[in-house]
């Protein structure tokens, strides 16, 4: 290799150099794909057809939606749980109780329900996602939906999309819920707040800012999450082996993208929006 | 530039998986309702000059064109059109494994046409009963055999009614009579559906019941292109030595010895 005799700083130099162009070249690729995606879709609806089926959009939304309900109901709960039990102790050195079922309240619905959904639907879609149009590209079956005239990223990524990015809403809300509903609970059992007086604080201090904020992040995680795991999936080489690596990648990659993206929107919005 | 009257045509393509060139000036013409048979050697880029017609491969250089249509300029919308003129039978057939034969042999006519449920039915079973399959249409791939996954893919591949069809060793994996009978089909399917054939086989039988006219890829070049019964006389040492098998010739020089020594 040319660079074998350099400097420890040049070298450290042309590694980052390396990684931020791959960097950026991922991110090109993702982008790209969507528009693709898009496209695609969008030129199929102007012939007069439906895009997809019905049945196979129903498919994913079943294995991505309603079978994800559990996992996100009693992760949420939990998480709600400790957080409730946590501030409220610190909060009663204060005596200012009554503030936890805002705090779980806004917490969730702005940051925790819609990151938590995303980080396990990452994990838990995302990798079959990647995993299944993976395989299917290694054993050439997405070159043969595409040699028969039938566009791969409508037939295929736009029915797990557009599933992805609808169910995303409604599984953080269902996080929310079970969060709020766990932290009602500590309420009543350690800090005698009612219910109905949990649920007036929980209504005084939830904007309907603090709601659309949640849904906003949802929709674009399950853009980010979708997009990066079909990239990944049609993208793979290398065979069965590349189809670990690219679901390994798929997952970890979606997972920092949907933190990485929560943290700019935060930024964003607290620059724009303050308090 | 002239525009061909060929249904397929080939122009100084390049073909280069990184290091490796696989097709080096390649040039080929294909006339309409001909059977074309490509042989050569494991490894020599049959299945990329089918690749390349369908569109699916890009050459590095070159012109390919499918009657009108130059298929290395196409947009994504034209090239998706011209496909549906072409079917593919793939070496490894490539059905989809999460959908049953039925459902395979649908796709297309469930994609790309208006038919409604029972015109789809009935094409469905007409080509499965074509190729032999129609009894075992609620199976998956996965449980079917080489030969049988082979035949719903000619199936599928016949569905659209395709003025082009590329098969890509038909026959390999196929019992005697089978063969045969999907021998039969493909030339019938020349001389009543005026269907023009482009197929990569290895076995010679089939090769020249098939073939009207034969080329011998060798080297990224095709180096003897002939009618069936001129192919079989030809001079040039490669096609000796491939049709008759011989270990005597240019084709793996040395190789021989090296088994001997050990
Ligand atoms: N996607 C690819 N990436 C890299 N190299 C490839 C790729 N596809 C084919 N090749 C190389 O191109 C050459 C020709 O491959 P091809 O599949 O066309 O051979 P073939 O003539 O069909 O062989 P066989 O009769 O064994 O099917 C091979 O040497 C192979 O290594
Ligand atoms: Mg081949």
């Amino acid at each position: 290799m040319a660079n074998a005799h350099a400097q420890p700083p040049v070298l450290v130099a042309q590694g980052i150099g390396h990684l931020s162009r791959n960097f950026l070249r991922e991110v090109g690729g993702v982008f790209w794909f969507i528009v693709n995606t898009f496209q695609e879709t969008f030129e199929r609806i102007q012939k007069g057809r439906v895009p997809f089926r019905a049945t196979s959009f129903f498919r994913h939304t079943q294995r991505a939606g309603v079978d994800s309900v559990p996992l996100a109901g009693l992760v949420s709960f939990f998480l709600g749980l400790t957080m409730a039990l946590l501030t409220g102790y610190q909060l009663q050195r204060f005596g200012t109780e009554r503030l936890i079922p805002g705090l779980v309240a806004i917490g969730f619905t702005r940051e925790l329900g819609p990151l938590l959904t995303g980080i396990m639907l990452a994990a838990r879609i995302g990798a079959a996602y990647t995993a299944e149009l993976g395989t299917m590209q290694v054993s050439e079956e997405v070159e043969a939906i595409e040699a028969m005239g039938i566009g791969p990223l409508r037939f295929l990524v736009a029915p797990r999309m557009l599933a992805l990015v609808l169910l995303m809403p409604c599984l953080s809300t269902v996080s929310n819920i079970a969060a709020i509903f766990a932290s009602s609970l500590v309420c009543k059992a350690y800090f005698s707040i009612a219910f109905p007086y949990f649920l007036d604080l929980v209504k005084d201090s939830l904007l309907i800012r603090d709601i659309i904020t949640g849904i906003l992040k949802s929709f674009l995680f399950g853009l980010l999450i979708s997009a990066i795991a079909c990239y990944r999936g049609l993208t793979v080489k290398g065979g069965a082996a590349g189809v670990g690596t690219a679901t390994t990648s798929s997952v970890v990659t979606a997972i920092t993208a949907v933190i990485g993206f929560d943290t700019l929107y935060n930024v964003v919005y607290t620059t724009f929006y303050p308090i | 530039m002239t525009t061909p009257t060929h249904m397929v045509e080939l122009r100084d393509v390049q073909m280069q998986f990184e290091e490796k060139k696989v097709l080096d000036d390649f040039s080929l013409k294909v006339e309409p309702r001909e059977r074309l048979v490509i042989m050569g050697q494991s490894g020599s880029g049959k299945s990329t000059i089918l690749r390349l017609i369908l569109g699916t491969l890009r050459p590095n250089s070159g012109t390919i064109f499918f009657k009108d249509s130059e298929i290395t300029r196409l947009q994504r919308r034209k090239l998706q059109a011209v496909r549906q003129h072409m079917g593919m039978v793939y070496q490894y057939s490539a059905l989809l494994s999460s959908r049953n034969v039925h459902s395979n042999v649908a796709l297309p006519l469930e994609e790309l046409t208006d038919k409604s449920r029972d015109e789809i039915d009935k094409i469905v079973d007409e080509k499965l009963d074509l190729v032999g399959m129609k009894d075992s249409k609620e199976l998956l791939p996965e449980e079917l055999s080489g030969g049988m996954r082979k035949r719903v893919a000619l199936a599928r591949a016949l569905v659209l009614e395709p003025e082009l069809i590329l098969l890509d060793e038909p026959s390999a994996g196929l019992d005697p009579v089978i063969a045969s009978v999907i021998n039969e089909l493909i030339i019938s399917l020349s001389d009543t559906a005026k269907v023009t054939s482009i197929t990569v086989t290895h076995e010679m039988d089939s090769a020249f019941r098939i073939g009207t006219r034969m080329a011998m890829l060798y080297q990224g070049k095709i180096i003897e292109e002939a009618e069936a019964e001129k192919f079989k006389q030809s001079k040039n040492p490669v096609v000796a030595q491939f049709l008759s098998g011989s270990t005597e010739g240019p084709i793996l020089e040395g190789s021989l010895d090296a088994i001997t020594k050990k």
